[in-house]
């Protein structure tokens, strides 16, 4: 019972969203922007069919349901939802409830606001998918679908070419780490023999142990870091800024950005602990942490600088994922959490203030307070959730980290040293975005400025105070929340008991000193900008500007080769045909050993002899003639030739076709060569005509020395015989040649018949239609002829 | 009599192969008619030269009283004759009809389809 | 010495071929009647695919159909059988001959339609048909040369000067490609003395190490391979298929190559196993050549359809590696299987297509199967998703008057609807879920794999993502941007036919006909999946088709 209804239930959530993506253009028609209200409701369904499965989840249950897709693969459209896919599924649908009712106010009379509710509605039902999928093809089939979504959403802004050129470039990234992926989870299918998470979860040690374990590591996390953004894969994110503040505020907080962190969480019971593990991902985690804070800090689009600042907390969080003890997991998760609630919550804010004040230029924004005041209570809760003040959630995640990394060991303090520096700069970059453009003095070349609407605040609050509730009831929080969801990543139980209340210890010391030096870089912050500037211009180069010199050299190289493959010239293609032609004469006959004995002198007749003579004179006479009438004659003469070969040797029907045929040609050869006056002599010098003439004697010999080597063979005349003897007999027909090609063989016959008929048509066609050297109108014969 | 065939179908498709290679759509017209001549004697001696008599059966016998020439092979080359003949007279009004359009039988001025310098694809996004 | 009698639901097998050229005839007969020969034309290809989806259903409920011409005894006559490898083929050509020709109603002028439009698609259609039906190799070349010449006919229907060039290079190589293979079908005559299909495979079987079945063998290859465009004979795809009308290049796009493809796998692979395991590793560097120098080649282009013509390319190299996975020993077990049908085609019940398909195989030919059954797949899927992708192109290039990637634009504000679909088949030709392309490139990566060629695998991911990117610029390019200049008149592309403006409603038909296929072959596979394996194993073990032939005779 249970079973059906959790089925029931669960392909609900999943099925809403891309429901509602398929009503949202309409609805948007019928009612406008008020759609936002009808379509949240999907999302909103979602979530509480998922928090429905919560008092299993968090004790510990694990809710399973699915289909067989392709049984012929063992296949399955099967789902998990324990603590990790739980908590992450209900980030997902409930800040994406608040995303659609957001971009109904923020985009609010756009002419595309219909499609955008439905990339944005698909965007979800995909992610939902990713992180609820058990089974590795579902999940990946997700996995992709994510990003062919966040590709229109990215692209949203079409006309613009930064748009087209941030989709593009996050399709390709998160697109081609994808297809690593696809890899690694056809290895894990096939040579570990394990098809869902559920299996690779069970399986303990299996994969760790394999000798495939370098090769699904390498591509696991080529799909991870690319759709996570690490170091040097992390341009995509910034650029994907060109999207509209709701797909930001989407992408970057709950979504997008964490499936490839999910992932990490999902496998590590699976692949993590290795040495390789704990080295490579807190190397990736701890340079892309540092690098992403202290770009966020240069830049002046408060858009962008939150922007950086999730590439440093994907970078953290990678981090923690390496570490792979207990403690950093658990502030993994708790960091995860914390991140997806206070940036969703920030990116909305720099959309109001964007939509208040139609800039986002630090520099240009100030003394929003007064006018925005909503907005700026909850910038302020977010920002203190960020910078990891008590009582928030950012809080209790910074504790937690601090507390995993404190060890005195190089390995530890490296990484710690990396933890703190970056979170002070993401604590400056915090109050950078939620405090400056807020106080101070309003600048007079913002236009009055404004609240936006009850979308447009709700959002960005409801995030901060749940930020707040979380640490103030922070065992209900680890109860339902990050408590199941630790337990997941980890493979075991574990208990959570981090409060909001600070304890005198090492980890809470480290706390005050990041946010001491936080406060000292903001309020340095114009010299850190300058600084960072100066020191990224003397660079000069970064990944980003390589996404471009890798795309553009990417269509020289595809150029310059096409170009040199496929020359447009005619004698070019043939002369590699013929030499494919020639080799696979001469190579499998070598080496399969079917090289023809040695041939006796044939014994001919006179006459035959002289045919023979005659067609080698015509061929000859064909290639050395000067003018077309001894080109054309000598042709006949070999055509002429092959006739009286079939009348020789018993076949007076071919000799008498042959005759005819060549005949037309002759004539109607020698018709177009004298109308078009061309000459068939080839004027080349002989050193050109040497290489063609070598390659067609090696062509030539290759026919001849091969159908030497058949014809030494015995034959089996099974089909003649049968033929000679019922002609007659069933078929009634004396000439045996003339009743295999009506009756034994009949369809050839019809065959031919369509091809002369078809012939016919298109020489009709080739001659009747023209279109001229210059003249495009195209006459027709039916106007112009009576 | 099969080695002779054997050799003059190898010239025959030398020569033929030899004016395929040719930049003048004239000369590799001339092939063509080569080509399917070398291929009829190829299929003709792939059935064997057993013997000369054409394959009829006498009048009053339900079947041929000796050895008679391979019927088959016969019939298949009297089918691709025929069809030779068809794509020889379309290659040689499409020659025809190039000629009048482009202006050249040499293959290598015939760029229409596949222009000399196309210029690099668009670079931007 | 008479094949046994035939019930009136036998002539099934020849109806595909039958409808095809009766339509053609009486349509060319009607050729002055230009207004009437859409409304006949349809009809005939509904009655075609009509036809094929039953032949389809009888071959998956009974097994491998044959039907002797003239009710000769095999291997006397010509026979034409039908197995599910064919089915599958004859109905996917029907199922995209009728969008095309729903498609051709509003884009051909009445100029073309008097010389023969519909008669040429017709025939063509006749020829690609005969060429998946026939069980007899003479009679695949007849076949061969019904759908070239139809080919020629609609190549050259127009008479624009690029189409003259193209139609020179096309023609002659491709001459040279079946003539090619009519002499090695003389060659082969000449060692077995046999023309039927399922006779040689017995006969080829006594002939294992024989040097000269795997020279015949390599020249089916190649003349095979020229056929499907496979590097380096692809030359001349990327040389005339723009030249012609949308309409014609989507239609050689899905048929043409498949064609080749098609024979390639009815003749190296099923006839000649042991010689098809020789030359693994050889199609495998092909193969990869093939999808990477298709894939570098659509990034070079700046016209979309010279694109396009380059994805048909690495498509043929993906169904190549397909054709590449032996796993060492598949070929051997093959040739077990068709010697064991050699001795029981004397006479007993014809074996079913399922009862082949449940027998087992010998270890080792899983995942010559698993390759064999994922390029069946990715072939079908091809033939849909290149045909559907220069019809979208064709409506794509008509409204913004150029099908140069410099001049068009602004098509995502313009017709969302078009976008849309748009947007299905590049992702679908890219092999992204949840369309079409996505779960052939899954079992051919899995079969690389297992094959103990995971290069092989990767070279396929890679291709993917290079087609991706290629996509992803033309959609941004051609739909997202806003058209750089207004459409300029008389430049090189500027060859649209000015009359028959399509109805850009009905234009939208096909395309959302086709849209079916590419959501639900990706969506819900299984059916497919099933059916390819079949097809599959009725490759690698053809007792079933051999008995289809024999088993009758009594």
């Amino acid at each position: 019972m249970a079973e059906i209804e959790a089925t029931t239930g669960g392909i609900l959530a999943l099925a809403l969203p891309f429901v509602a993506a398929a009503l949202a253009p309409i609805l948007k028609r019928i009612i406008g922007a008020h759609a936002a209200w009808v379509l949240a409701l999907a999302p909103a369904a979602a979530f509480a069919i998922l928090f429905s499965f919560l008092p299993e989840v968090s004790s510990g249950g694990v809710v399973q349901f699915g289909f067989d897709w392709i049984p012929a693969f063992d296949v399955r459209f099967s789902f998990r939802i324990d603590g990790l896919a739980s908590t992450f599924g209900l980030l997902i649908t409930g800040i994406g409830t608040l995303i659609i009712l957001y971009s109904g106010g923020y985009l609010k009379g756009h002419r595309d606001q219909g499609r955008f509710f439905s990339f944005m509605l698909m965007f979800m039902g995909s992610m939902l998918g990713l992180v609820l999928a058990d089974d590795l093809m579902t999940l990946f089939v997700y996995w992709e679908l994510t990003s062919i979504t966040s590709f229109l959403l990215i692209g949203f802004d079409h006309e613009r070419e930064k748009a087209r050129r941030g989709a593009i470039q996050a399709l390709a990234i998160t697109g081609g780490g994808g297809l690593a992926l696809l890899a690694g989870f056809i290895l894990i299918r096939e040579l570990a023999g394990l098809n869902s998470m559920t299996e690779v979860l069970a399986a303990g040690d299996a994969l760790r142990t394999s000798p495939y374990y370098l090769p699904i590591f390498i591509l696991v996390l080529c799909g991870a870091f690319t759709k996570s953004a690490q170091m040097p894969f992390h341009v995509w994110l910034p650029n994907a800024m060109e999207a509209p503040t709701p797909v930001s505020a989407y992408l970057h907080s709950a979504t997008m950005v964490k499936a490839g962190v999910y992932l990490l969480l999902r496998m590590q019971p699976a692949l993590g602990d290795t040495a390789l593990w704990t080295t490579v991902l807190p190397a990736f985690g701890a340079v892309t942490l540092v690098m992403g804070a202290l770009l966020a800090v240069r830049a002046t689009d408060i858009k962008i600088t939150l922007a950086y600042t999730t590439v440093s907390s994907l970078g953290l969080l990678v981090m923690l994922i390496g570490v792979s003890t207990e403690y950093a997991l658990i502030g993994a998760v708790l960091y995860l959490i914390a991140h997806s609630l206070f940036k969703g919550g920030l990116f909305m804010v720099a959309g109001s203030v964007d939509h208040g004040a139609h800039t986002r230029e630090i520099d240009r924004l100030g003394g929003l307070a007064r006018h925005m005041p909503i907005t700026f209570a909850a910038a302020l809760l977010c920002a203190l959730s960020m910078g990891g003040i008590t009582p928030f959630v950012g809080f209790l995640a910074k504790e937690e980290i601090y507390h995993a990394l404190e060890y005195g060991d190089a390995y530890h303090i490296a990484l710690m040293a990396a933890a703190i520096l970056g979170n002070a700069l993401m604590f400056a970059a915090a109050f950078i975005v939620a405090l400056k453009p807020f106080v101070g003095k309003l600048p007079e070349t913002i236009d009055h400025p404004h609240e936006g609407g009850f979308t447009i605040w709700f959002g960005p609050l409801v995030l901060g105070v749940l930020g707040l509730l979380g640490a103030l009831f922070y065992e209900t929080y680890h109860a339902l929340f990050s408590g199941p969801m630790a337990s997941a990543t980890y493979g075991q139980p574990v208990e959570i008991d981090i409060s909001f209340v600070p304890h005198l210890n090492l980890a809470f010391a480290l706390s005050l000193a990041t946010i001491a030096l936080g406060i000292v870089i903001y309020l340095a912050s114009n010299g850190v900008r300058a600084a960072t500037s100066r020191f990224l211009a003397s660079v000069g180069w970064g990944p980003d500007h390589g996404f471009d010199q890798a795309m553009r050299g990417l269509l020289r190289f595809s150029y310059f080769v096409t170009n040199r493959l496929q020359s447009g010239r005619l004698d070019y293609y043939m002369t590699i045909t013929v030499i494919a032609i020639t080799a696979a004469l001469f190579v499998p006959m070598i080496l399969g050993g079917a090289l023809p004995a040695e041939p006796q002198m044939p014994q001919l007749r006179l006459p035959e002899w002289l045919v023979l003579a005659l067609i080698l004179v015509g061929i000859v006479a064909v290639v050395v003639a000067k003018n077309r009438l001894t080109a054309i004659v000598s042709l006949g003469i070999q055509g002429f030739g092959t006739a009286l070969i079939f009348m020789l040797l018993g076949a007076p029907d071919l000799s008498f076709t042959q005759f005819m045929v060549e005949t037309l040609s002759v004539v109607i050869l020698a018709l177009v060569m004298t109308r078009l006056k061309l000459s068939p002599a080839d004027h080349r010098p002989l050193r050109e005509k040497l290489p063609d003439a070598a390659l067609a004697l090696a062509g030539g010999a290759g026919f001849a020395v091969f159908l030497l080597s058949i014809v030494q063979r015995p034959f089996d005349p099974a089909l003649s015989d049968f033929f000679e003897e019922y002609s007659y007999a069933i078929a009634h027909g004396k000439n045996i040649v003339n009743v295999i090609l009506v009756d034994f063989r009949g369809v050839d016959t019809m065959g031919e018949i369509a091809v002369v008929m078809t012939t016919g048509l298109a020489v009709l066609a080739l001659i009747r239609i023209r279109v001229g050297r210059r003249a495009k109108a195209q006459p027709d014969p039916m106007e112009t002829t009576p | 009599m099969e080695t002779a065939l054997s050799l003059v179908v190898g010239c025959l498709f030398a020569v033929s192969l030899y004016l395929l290679l040719s930049k003048h759509i004239i000369r590799m017209l001339l092939g063509v008619v080569l080509l399917s001549n070398a291929v009829n004697l190829l299929i003709f001696a792939a059935g064997r030269v057993s013997s000369i008599a054409p394959p009829l059966v006498p009048e009053g016998a339900e079947a041929p009283l000796a050895a008679v020439a391979n019927p088959l092979p016969q019939a298949l080359i009297l089918t691709a004759i025929v069809i030779a003949f068809s794509f020889f007279a379309f290659l040689l009004v499409l020659a025809y009809r190039a000629y009048q359009d482009l202006g050249t039988d040499d293959t290598d001025e015939m760029r229409v389809a596949e222009p000399e310098d196309d210029g690099l694809p668009p670079l931007g996004y | 010495m008479m094949h046994g009698a035939l019930a009136p639901s036998d002539y099934l097998v020849i109806a595909p071929v039958a409808i095809c050229l009766l339509f053609g005839a009486a349509l060319l007969m009607m050729r002055k009647r230009i207004d009437w020969q859409p409304w006949l034309a349809i009809p005939g290809f509904l009655l075609l695919f009509a036809a094929d989806v039953l032949l389809l259903l009888k071959v998956a409920a009974e097994g491998p159909q044959t039907m002797m011409m003239g009710n000769w005894k095999p291997p006397f006559g010509i026979a034409f059988t039908v197995d599910m490898l064919g089915a599958l083929f004859v109905t996917t050509a029907g199922f995209v001959g009728v969008a095309s020709a729903i498609y051709a109603t509003f884009s051909m002028s009445r100029t073309e339609r008097r010389y023969g439009f519909f008669p040429f698609m017709f025939l063509m259609m006749g020829g690609v048909s005969g060429a998946f039906l026939t069980g007899d190799i003479f009679n695949l070349y007849v076949w061969f040369e019904v759908l070239l010449m139809g080919s020629f006919g609609l190549l050259i229907l127009g008479s624009e000067r690029e189409q003259l060039d193209g139609a020179t290079k096309y023609c002659f190589l491709n001459l040279v490609a079946t003539t090619l293979f009519l002499i090695t079908t003389g060659y082969l005559y000449g060692v077995v003395g046999t023309l039927n299909m399922a006779d040689i495979a017995q006969k080829a079987a006594r002939l294992e190490n024989d040097g000269a079945v795997l020279t015949i063998a390599v020249l089916y290859l190649v003349a095979f391979g020229m056929k499907a465009a496979a590097f380096p004979l692809n030359f001349w795809l990327p040389a005339s298929y723009h030249t012609p009308r949308f309409v014609v290049s989507a239609l050689f796009a899905g048929l043409l190559t498949k064609v080749g493809v098609y024979a390639l796998i009815r003749v190296l692979l099923m006839l000649f196993p042991p010689q098809h395991a020789d030359l693994a590793t050889l199609i495998s560097w092909v193969a990869a050549l093939t999808m990477l120098v298709g894939a570098f080649g659509a990034l070079a282009q700046s016209d979309m359809r010279r694109l396009l013509n380059y994805f048909v390319i690495a498509g043929i190299g993906t169904i190549f590696a397909g054709l590449a996975l032996t796993g060492g020993e598949g070929g051997a077990s093959a040739t077990v299987s068709a010697a064991s049908a050699a001795t029981q085609a004397g006479g007993t019940a014809p074996m079913t297509g399922m009862a082949a398909a449940a027998a087992p195989l010998v270890p080792g030919s899983d995942s010559l199967v698993i390759g064999l059954s994922g390029a069946v797949f990715y072939a079908l899927h091809s033939i849909v998703i290149m045909t559907a992708l220069y019809l979208a192109a064709g409506t794509a290039a008509r409204i913004s008057g150029s099908s140069s990637l410099r001049a068009m634009g602004g098509l995502w504000r313009a017709r969302p609807g078009l976008a849309a679909l748009m947007l299905v088949f590049l992702f679908a030709v890219s092999g992204l879920p949840p369309f079409s392309g996505f779960w052939p490139k899954v079992i051919l990566v899995r079969g690389a794999f297992q094959a103990g060629m995971p290069w092989l695998g990767a070279v396929i991911l890679l291709t993917g993502f290079l087609m991706t990117v290629a996509s992803a610029r033309v959609f941004a390019l051609a739909f997202w941007r806003n058209a750089p200049e207004p459409a300029v008149a008389g430049g090189p592309n500027a060859g649209f036919a000015p009359a028959g403006e399509p109805s850009p409603m009905l234009a939208m038909l096909p395309l959302l006909i086709l849209a079916v296929f590419a959501v639900v072959a990706g969506v819900l596979p299984q059916w497919l999946v099933a059916l390819t394996d079949v097809a599959a194993r009725g490759i690698v073990d053809p007792a079933g088709y051999v008995g289809s032939v024999f088993g009758g005779v009594s």
